[in-house]
């Protein structure tokens, strides 16, 4: 039982973190139709801006500011940052590749991702980095929390995926309740349509980039309070939210969360029951066949074909 | 309809251009270099090392903090040997496999005036690059390729040209596990292995000397792409007091130990030479073993540490970084040794070989004390201990054997 | 450049079966003025055997001039990567499905060739025999990996493809115990492969660790014949289906087109190309590795097919050469600054033209760095007084501001600098632009010398990046590829 509660939290909180990555994928594949090769990467720029931020504000040894600031400052400035690259990256890298070939913005996208990478490697060095949440306030944020059972809920765990869940929530209604959301929707459904019906293409490809880059900026600074960064991690973390995007059905914003969740919880309860060394074999086999059987995702809309 | 049609043609003249003057700048040094190389090589004119090691990539943490050491070493020693030295990096990343080693072999075959190699820094790359320096005659100093077979017999894993100035995973093995047994009294143990050969070599011989002394052990095999480790945490029996983690990266043996807390496993992180990390790894209660003292408590070394600080601001030494300028030590030795030997120049690379083979350093010994080769296996180190540390809960070293 | 883009091979004259406007939309453009367009008019008048004749030429002769292994040994792994680009070519850019588990099947092939030639399984076949049979087992896992995928389009046929390769890494990585046995040797790989052998004479690998000729010159024999075999593969029936199941598969399958046999046949071929690859590559390297076949090379391949121009054959062979030569090329950094300096002059006279202002801004950045050289000296002379080596070097030093130590921080801002103003020069037009250009291109030179050439090896990336970034903007189409015919 207590292995089963552990186990699920894991699920519970890896597949937050891949739900806010695959919600970006998501997001861009509606509006551009392009797979954002390069979002793992924005993702592990969050992460490094949150070290900076946390370094900016005294380090987890001496906080110039109470723990709760310096968590919600950190994942701000994450998103804040992870924002405006996004924004840049659609400029430079896609906007001028809107009417080529479908392909040829996959090869920008990878173009950006090799870049990215790469710079932070030359400006911050190879290494990996913690945080070291572990001394923000005498480890409060790993001894205090609740406990179900003999398993203790730490407060970072809770923290990360409360937050990543209020952001769903947020995004959930800025793509439905709002004038710019329905616009998004409008453009996902037919780009053309939509720019004769007056909507500025334009602003709402921005501002989604702004909401996917924003998420993944927050992802990033949430992941790294746990587990160590490096300028490297993107590629293999943009793959598992890309798989999560998949799997729940490309374009859909449910489904993100749902193949985030449905990823995060096939890793961890094939590692905790049945094989460590086998495990990407189980998960990756198990994912072909259901791609077979939905090809569209757990909620993708059939492609309609027109002729 | 919309139809486009015409389109320039100038990149593509251009594109050959490009290429024309690409294989103009690589055609022409390499053929150039040959013409004099035939009368041996001056020990007075500029000689080249080569260095193969991760650089970019997931694995790059590594290579660079080894290429921080080898830049400070080659900056430094050779004017007080009288030689001049260029070190000629090349990357090798993880995510590619061996192949670039290869092809950097023949790199360096082909450059007459490099003498020697430092590296390559994996056992993998050794394994697949060796025949091809040892049959050219160029001899191979490694700061971290621990795999067992490298220094046994003469094949392809294993050529005379191959050195290590570590030593081998059936020394490190045995002294964690006898450790755990003897002293910490262990009765289970976990022992993990990232799907790659160093932590596969390293864990295979701690587990079956546990295994032998009838200590409960289990397994687990972890990707080496994984870097949230908490589903493996949980797998982690309640009962195990250990758990090896032989990575690479002091900052996942970091991330690790804090999860297992997180969890409430009473297990301690014990890390071999790889997670070795004063500046990165400083869990409490957790052991590290490694072939050398913590380079920072070595009297004799501290001026050598202080000037690579000075080079590398904001950097703490680790334990890649110090045996890489100890391959370099041993090399420039040897060098300078076929220089003296060949009256001034060296005839044919292979003389190098010789004379390393020959080394021992006597002071000043980056690591502490003297450096000699085996008496067993004249390839790899004279080093017959391994340093265990427990960590303190102030995060700093403590020598405990 | 008259190839691959059927049916235009064809007489230009209406041809029966065919509608006359396709038959001829390939002349349907407007030829360029003057010298050039003689030149290019010349070119495309070269028929397609001849490009193959030149390429095959460039690589044979190459040993003959120069003598150096390690030149050798790069011209054979481009003809690794030529050899890959075109069997991802059959792929992606005649079948037009998005395939991410190609390099899969290389491993395959060397995997293959692994266990029946090394002393694993002490088995040891003849080349003779377990080439052919290679290619037949590579083009089988292309037709099992197809068989489920065909119903699957896109970025989920992608996807699908991508899990297959990672499968392919997990067995062959884990492979030293499966079910107990060993069978791929795991993470340590399988060493002791033997070389390509024909009739009983093994083929040299090294000449006292100097790569032989012999293995280059099968290489290029190898990819003469795959090139030519797929030219025809291409002019058939089923090269023309392939197009049209590339442009629409709806109407394809429409018209009556077996369209998953097409997919199958498209992903067999593809990996029937990319298994005999792996069988030189393992036999080559005498070892082979499960990491070899993971996600950056893919990326390389798809970059050089991309580059070069899908579809077309010589296109991607050229891309293949163009990335496989740069990235050996930026390994050394003065080598990487010469090539710098050329682009950065080639670069602003394309932007600029043949104008006024191209000798004013060439001019003035010179202007410009002397004089920041000059009074950077005069206040602080350590600013000034770091060392460069390579090419250029002495040249560069009494232009370029490279102190003797940068601070920590200099680096990061000046990068991020660069690339902030540099995006946003190309969106300032006017008189503005070429004001600004100069400090611009001052500052790329200054963190060209004290950051990108301070390391090389992620510097080699970085360029890489960019270059795809901006030349997929240039040119989405590649080098060589045709711009298609759109009809809306």
């Amino acid at each position: 039982m207590d292995t089963f509660v552990q186990v699920t939290l894991n699920g519970l909180t890896a597949g937050s973190t891949y739900a806010l990555i695959a919600l970006g994928y998501t997001l861009i594949y509606g509006v551009l139709k392009l797979l954002n090769f390069a979002h793992g990467d924005v993702f592990m720029v969050g992460s490094f801006i949150g070290f900076g931020t946390l370094q900016a504000l005294g380090g987890t040894s001496d906080p110039v500011v109470p723990v709760w600031l310096l968590l919600i400052l950190m994942v701000l400035a994450g998103m804040a940052g992870c924002a405006i690259l996004g924004v840049a990256i659609e400029r430079f890298a896609y906007r001028p590749l809107r009417d080529a070939p479908r392909i040829a913005p996959l090869i920008s996208a990878l173009g950006v991702s090799f870049f990215l990478a790469n710079s932070m490697q030359l400006m911050f060095g190879a290494d990996q980095r913690n945080y070291g949440t572990f001394a923000l306030g005498n480890g409060e944020l790993f001894t205090k929390g609740f406990s179900i059972g003999n398993v203790h809920v730490p407060l970072i765990r809770i923290i990360t995926i409360v937050a990543a869940f209020a952001l769903m929530v947020v995004l959930w209604f800025l793509v439905t309740r709002t004038r710019t959301g329905k616009a998004m929707r409008a453009v996902s459904f037919d780009r053309e349509a939509a720019a004769m019906m007056g909507i500025d293409i334009d602003r709402v490809i921005v501002f989604t980039f702004v909401l996917g880059s924003a998420l993944a900026g927050a992802g990033g600074v949430m992941f790294a309070l746990r587990v160590p960064t490096a300028a490297s991690i993107g590629f293999v973390i943009g793959l598992k939210g890309f798989t999560a995007a998949v799997i729940g059905g490309i374009g859909s914003i449910p489904g993100a969360v749902a193949g985030g969740m449905i990823l995060g919880f096939a890793e961890s309860f094939t590692t905790g029951y049945i094989t460590t060394r086998w495990s990407d074999l189980a998960i990756f086999t198990v994912l072909i066949t259901f791609m077979l059987f939905r090809p569209n995702g757990l909620l993708g809309r059939a492609g309609v074909s027109k002729v | 309809m919309k139809i486009s049609m015409s389109y320039p043609r100038v990149t593509a003249v251009a594109a050959a251009a490009a290429l024309a003057g690409m294989a103009a700048i690589t055609v022409v040094p390499a053929t150039a270099a040959p013409a004099k190389a035939s009368a041996g090589l001056s020990c007075s004119s500029t000689l080249k090392i080569g260095f193969v090691t991760p650089l970019t990539g997931v694995a790059a943490f590594l290579g660079q903090e080894q290429l921080t050491w080898a830049k400070y070493a080659v900056a430094t020693l050779p004017a007080k040997l009288g030689l001049k030295i260029k070190l000629v990096p090349g990357d090798t990343p993880v995510e590619q496999g061996p192949a670039p080693a290869q092809t950097l072999a023949q790199k360096y075959v082909a450059d007459k005036s490099v003498v020697g190699v430092i590296g390559p820094s994996t056992s993998g790359a050794v394994a697949a690059s060796s025949k091809t320096y040892a049959q050219a005659g160029i001899v191979q100093i490694s700061p971290s390729a621990t795999r067992t077979t490298l220094t046994k017999g003469d094949n392809q894993e294993a050529t005379k040209a191959f050195f290590r100035v570590v030593p081998a995973d059936d020394l490190q093995g045995p002294t964690d596990a006898n450790y755990m047994i003897d002293t910490l009294k262990v009765k289970n143990v976990v022992v993990i292995d990232f799907q790659e050969p160093y932590s596969q070599g390293l864990g295979g011989e701690v587990e079956s000397t546990l295994q032998k002394a009838g200590v409960t052990t289990s397994h687990q095999s972890i990707a080496n792409t994984v870097t949230d480790y908490s589903a493996y945490v949980t797998k982690v029996p309640t009962a195990a007091d250990i758990v090896f983690f032989p990575t690479q990266s002091p900052a996942a043996a970091q991330a690790f130990a804090g999860q297992l807390v997180e969890q409430g496993k009473k297990a301690k992180v014990f890390v071999g030479d790889g997670g070795f990390g004063p500046g990165s790894f400083k869990a409490p209660g957790s052991f590290a073993s490694i072939f050398a003292p913590d380079v920072t408590t070595i009297a004799s070394s501290k001026a050598i540490v202080a000037g690579w600080q000075k080079a590398n601001p904001g950097k703490t030494a680790g334990s890649f970084g110090p045996p890489t300028y100890g391959a370099v030590q041993v090399l420039l030795q040897a060098i300078k040794a076929a220089c003296v030997a060949g009256k001034g120049s060296i005839a044919k690379r292979s003389a190098v070989i010789a004379a390393t083979r020959k080394v021992s350093i006597n002071t000043g010994w980056i690591l502490g004390g003297k450096f000699n080769w085996s008496k067993v296996n004249t390839r790899d180190p004279d080093v017959t201990k391994f340093y265990l540390y427990e960590i303190q809960s102030d995060g700093s070293y403590k020598r405990v054997g | 450049m008259s190839e691959p883009r059927e049916p235009h091979d064809a007489p230009s004259g209406p041809a029966i079966g065919q509608d006359e406007w396709v038959a001829r939309h390939g002349d349907n453009r407007s030829a360029r003025a003057g010298a050039l367009g003689t030149i290019e008019a010349r070119l495309r008048t070269v028929p397609w055997w001849g490009w193959l004749i030149l390429l095959v030429a460039a690589f044979a002769l190459l040993p003959i001039v120069s003598p150096s292994g390690y030149v050798r040994r790069v011209a054979f792994d481009t003809t690794v990567y030529m050899l890959l680009a075109l069997g991802l070519n059959i792929v992606v850019g005649w079948g037009g499905l998005l395939d991410l588990g190609y390099v899969a099947f290389y491993g395959v092939g060397a995997y293959a060739y692994a266990l029946l030639d090394s002393k694993l399984f002490g088995i040891h076949l003849p080349s003779i025999v377990s080439i052919p049979l290679i290619v037949l087992i590579g083009a089988l896992a292309g037709f099992l990996v197809g068989l489920p995928s065909r119903r699957l389009v896109g970025d989920y046929l992608a996807i699908v493809t991508l899990f297959f390769l990672q499968i392919f890494l997990t067995v062959t990585t884990n492979g030293d115990e499966i079910l107990g046995k060993n069978i791929t040797n795991g993470a340590n790989g399988i060493l002791n492969v033997d070389p390509l052998n024909f009739l009983g004479h093994d083929l040299t690998v090294e000449h006292a660790g100097v790569f032989a000729v012999s293995y280059l010159y099968v290489g290029v024999a190898i990819f003469a014949i795959v090139y030519v075999a797929l030219h025809f593969v291409n002019v058939s029936r089923t090269g023309r289906a392939w197009r049209s199941l590339r442009e629409d598969p709806l109407a394809a399958e429409t018209m009556g087109m077996p369209v998953s046999m097409l997919k199958l046949m498209a992903f067999s071929f593809g990996a029937g190309v990319a298994a005999l690859t792996g069988t030189l590559f393992a036999s080559l390297n005498a070892s082979t590795f499960p990491l070899t076949f993971s996600f950056p090379l893919l990326i390389t391949i798809y970059t050089m097919v991309i580059l070069g121009g899908q579809g077309s054959q010589f296109g991607v062979a050229i891309g293949a050469i163009l990335i496989s030569v740069l990235l050996e090329l930026l390994r050394d950094p003065s080598n990487a600054r010469v090539l710098f300096y050329a682009f950065a002059v080639l670069a602003v006279i394309a932007a600029l033209g043949r104008s006024r202002a191209l000798g004013a801004v060439l001019a003035g950045t010179l202007a410009f760095g002397f004089a920041a050289h000059a009074i950077a000296g005069a206040i602080q002379h350590d600013w000034v007084a770091g060392t460069t080596e390579g090419g250029l070097a002495s040249t560069v030093s009494s232009w370029v501001i490279v102190p003797t130590t940068l601070g920590d921080w200099l680096g990061p801002v000046a990068y991020i600098s660069l690339i902030g103003i540099g995006l946003t020069l190309t969106l300032i037009r006017g008189p503005l632009r070429y004001i600004l250009l100069v400090p611009t291109l001052y500052l790329a030179a200054f963190v060209w010398e004290n950051v990108l050439l301070v390391q090389p090896e992620p510097t080699r990336y970085i360029v890489l990046g960019a270059m795809l970034i901006a030349l997929m903007v240039v040119r989405p189409n590649g080098i060589f590829g045709e711009r298609r015919v759109e009809i809306i």
